[in-house]
């Protein structure tokens, strides 16, 4: 048995964990006090992480499609992929990361794009523009005056919650913005405005909010309609000198956003729409856009687990876990955290990089 | 060796020079490691630096001095580490107060082979929480921890030793008052010398350079009788002056911890409306439920669906923290992992401590200590 430290891949808070192995295998987490962002506090995301490690769907070998998806070698698949890649135009293959990706990965995939002459590159960002304003840190958080939130923060992102409680328990006035179910975070809230969407706040309420703010609040931005929203959040947080921090969904959503564009729901449909070879790399995107993905005539994924966008796949290249490899992620303050390499890749998959490589190698691209 | 006191340390150099209180206790696990009696042995090392205890399996004594020292910001729990990973082992393992009263419950329960455990106690004033110990130790030594090369717990005083050789020190009383200093299930336990381990080993009543050994159990008698005679050991027996002031120092710290107990069980006891202010947190993440040492029921009531909630607002207590409270406030042994692990700042401990007292007077039984398994115990949960 052995203890190694570790961030948790599961949000974008980059929370400290202690990752328990017993005979090169994950078997467990274990709280980690000594790290400053969660104290040895987990969610229970954070805590099963270990779960990616030892799913039972994981890749141990690349697969291609005949009538279904079969086993395959590396040589075979790559040499499919690279013939079919070499078989469009720039401008017909679309390349699509992840927040999941490592800043590293994020990085050779972008060079692999421009070496390939690809423009149509990205990263399902959800609702969430690029931005370049300054973020207040988690400190801040705790030691704010005054809250103003959208969505339900407790809950899905706990480690930041806490330091809201933190900031109530300080005597912080809380308010929470969210759509009219009731939320763990609403019913913390000196007040809870249910509305039907952000729009309909924007419109109807944030003024009313504006006077509250000053130089010792904070805006939490957890969840917006339409990406155009952040920048109205930002108006509030500049016009009166509060603090403000976008929380973004995946363990490296803001490093990803500096290097490759980030995509909304509608733009990735319509990015896809116009493609006929898709390569993903790191991101389930047949969950939400199945039905998109069909139309594309070849699909190139890499995966640590047979999820649906690897079903629907005509290559499939096993990756590594996060802890199967080494690089950083980026925090949703601008933290940037080393991860190492604890277990080998299962099986024969190798982490992004290596396979973004490989395929840039047979391509003749030199990265 | 007729006593149940002695003073020993290394005969070791490297365990001797390195070892807290001249290395008694890494020389006992480097016998049990030596003679085979044992596959692994269960303690802390250090990690990034002294506020970082992590838990480390050491199964060659060469390795053992990774683990010297001891190290009071790393509020760690074995109990269940052993049951879910190291049961096929035959294992020893450091133990603070309430990693063994934890071992002791799970004994009890079948979920620990006694037989195959050497439980050797640690004394404990109380932990620091590190990040805790960091804020402290910038505020009020006006020290940059990183500078910190050691601290220790000493006298009421909470002392840090930079690379100079230089000491620091601040009365705990006054940290507390503060808001630092121990946790506060730390401030409130009243076994500093685990008497429910084999043996029972530290600094109160011991000379420099030597461990004061208390011999609980005839298990204990044995590895340090080993110990001794196979060359791992010096020993010598303490005179009669060092055995009472060691008694002295308990006393103090069994005083101080009832008054504690009597603070934040009683006086400063959270209202009612306290306690739904802190239940409208809960996100039912079974954070509390999860670290506990004593919840090991492989299918857990609190996921039964007559219990579960929508998910995004808080748990009915009494279907949550209640069904818990049902269940393994009576064993509660204090340990305080589930308050520092709870992600809302509930402080949980405090009602399955009150209640464990409560339970205490009423039946005489005492988690972590009794022999007996609780009245009412209910086996079927296993």
């Amino acid at each position: 048995m052995k203890l190694t430290h570790t961030i948790c891949p599961s949000c974008s808070v980059g929370c400290g964990i202690n990752l328990i192995t017993q005979k090169q295998e994950a078997v467990g987490t274990y709280p980690y006090k000594r790290y400053p962002i969660n104290e040895g506090k987990s969610c229970k995301k954070g805590r099963e992480c270990y779960g990616m490690i030892t799913e039972e769907k994981r890749l141990l070998n690349p697969h291609i499609k005949k009538t279904s998806l079969v086993g395959s070698n590396w040589d075979e698949s790559l040499n499919l992929a690279v013939s079919k890649i070499k078989s469009y135009e720039p401008e017909e293959i679309g390349i699509i990361g992840s927040g999941n990706c490592t800043n590293e990965e994020c990085e050779i995939l972008k060079k692999f794009a421009t070496s390939l002459g690809a423009e149509n590159i990205g990263y399902p960002a959800g609702n969430f523009p690029n931005f370049d304003f300054e973020t207040g840190n988690l400190n801040d958080v705790e030691n704010s005056q005054f809250i103003l939130i959208t969505g339900n923060v407790l809950k899905e992102y706990p480690l930041i919650g806490r330091k809201i409680i933190l900031a109530k328990e300080n005597g912080a006035e809380i308010i929470t913005i969210d759509y009219p179910q009731k939320t763990t975070t609403g019913m913390i809230s000196d007040q809870y405005i249910q509305t039907e969407s952000i729009r309909q706040f924007l419109d109807d309420e944030a003024e009313k909010i504006q006077t509250k703010l000053n130089e010792s609040s904070l805006i939490l931005v957890s969840k917006l309609d339409n990406k155009e929203e952040l920048e109205e959040f930002h108006q509030m947080a500049a016009k009166s000198n509060s603090k403000i921090i976008p929380i973004m969904k995946e363990c490296n959503s803001r490093g990803a956003m500096n290097i490759l564009p980030p995509l909304s729901e509608d733009e990735l449909k319509t990015m896809i729409n116009g493609m006929n070879l898709l390569y993903i790399v790191g991101d389930d995107l047949a969950s939400q856009l199945g039905e998109t993905l069909k139309k594309v005539d070849f699909l190139i994924t890499q995966s640590t687990t047979l999820n649906q966008t690897a079903l629907l796949s005509d290559v499939v290249f096993p990756s590594a876990c996060w802890v199967e490899k080494t690089g950083s992620f980026t925090n949703i303050t601008g933290n940037t955290q080393k991860v190492q390499q604890i277990l080998p890749p299962p099986g024969e998959a190798m982490d992004d990089a290596t396979i973004i490589m490989k395929i840039a190698e047979k391509m003749e691209i030199d990265l | 060796m007729d006593s149940n006191y002695l003073l020993a340390r290394a005969k070791d150099e490297d365990l001797l020079k390195k070892g807290e209180c001249g290395g008694a206790v890494s020389s006992i696990f480097q016998y049990l490691l030596d003679s085979n009696l044992v596959d692994g042995v269960l303690n802390l090392s250090h990690g990034e630096d002294i506020y970082d205890g992590v838990p480390t399996l050491i199964e060659d004594s060469k390795d053992l001095v990774q683990t010297c020292g001891s190290l009071h910001c790393a509020p760690t729990m074995f109990g269940d580490l052993i049951r879910k990973y190291l049961q096929d082992m035959n294992l020893a393992v450091a133990v603070k107060p309430c990693d063994a009263m934890a071992i002791k419950e799970l004994e009890k329960r079948h979920q620990i082979d006694s037989d195959k455990i050497y439980k050797v106690g640690l004394n404990c004033g109380g932990t620091v929480l590190p990040i805790t110990a960091l804020k402290m130790i910038e505020l009020f030594y006006e020290v940059d921890p990183d500078d910190v090369v050691k601290e220790e717990i000493d006298k009421g005083k909470f002392i840090i030793e930079l690379a100079d050789g230089s000491h620091k020190s601040i009365e705990i009383d006054e940290l507390e008052e503060k808001g630092y200093g121990r946790r506060v299930n730390c401030q409130r336990c009243e076994l500093m010398i685990p008497r429910n381990a084999d043996i029972a080993c530290g600094n109160w009543g011991a000379e420099p350079g030597w461990t004061f050994i208390e011999i609980v159990t005839e298990k204990g008698r044995e590895i340090v009788e080993n110990a001794h005679k196979n060359g791992y050991l010096e020993v010598k027996t303490p005179p009669e002056k060092l055995v009472n002031i060691r008694e002295k120092i308990e006393g103090v710290m069994i005083k101080m911890a009832r008054k504690f107990q009597d603070k934040y069980l009683e006086e400063e006891y959270p209202s009612l409306e306290n306690w739904d202010e802190y239940w409208n947190r809960c996100i039912e993440c079974y954070a509390c439920r999860d670290v506990c040492p004593l919840c090991y029921c492989r299918e857990c009531d609190l996921e039964r669906e007559y219990y579960s909630d929508s998910g995004e607002t808080a748990p009915d207590p009494l279907t949550f923290q209640g069904v818990r409270l049902s269940h393994m406030s009576f064993s509660c042994v204090n340990c305080g992992q589930c308050e520092d692990v709870c992600p809302m700042e509930i402080p949980v401990a405090r009602i399955y401590h009150r209640m464990q007292k409560k339970y205490r007077e009423q039946t005489g039984f005492i988690a972590g200590m009794s022999e007996e398994l609780p009245p009412l115990f209910s086996p079927e949960k296993e």
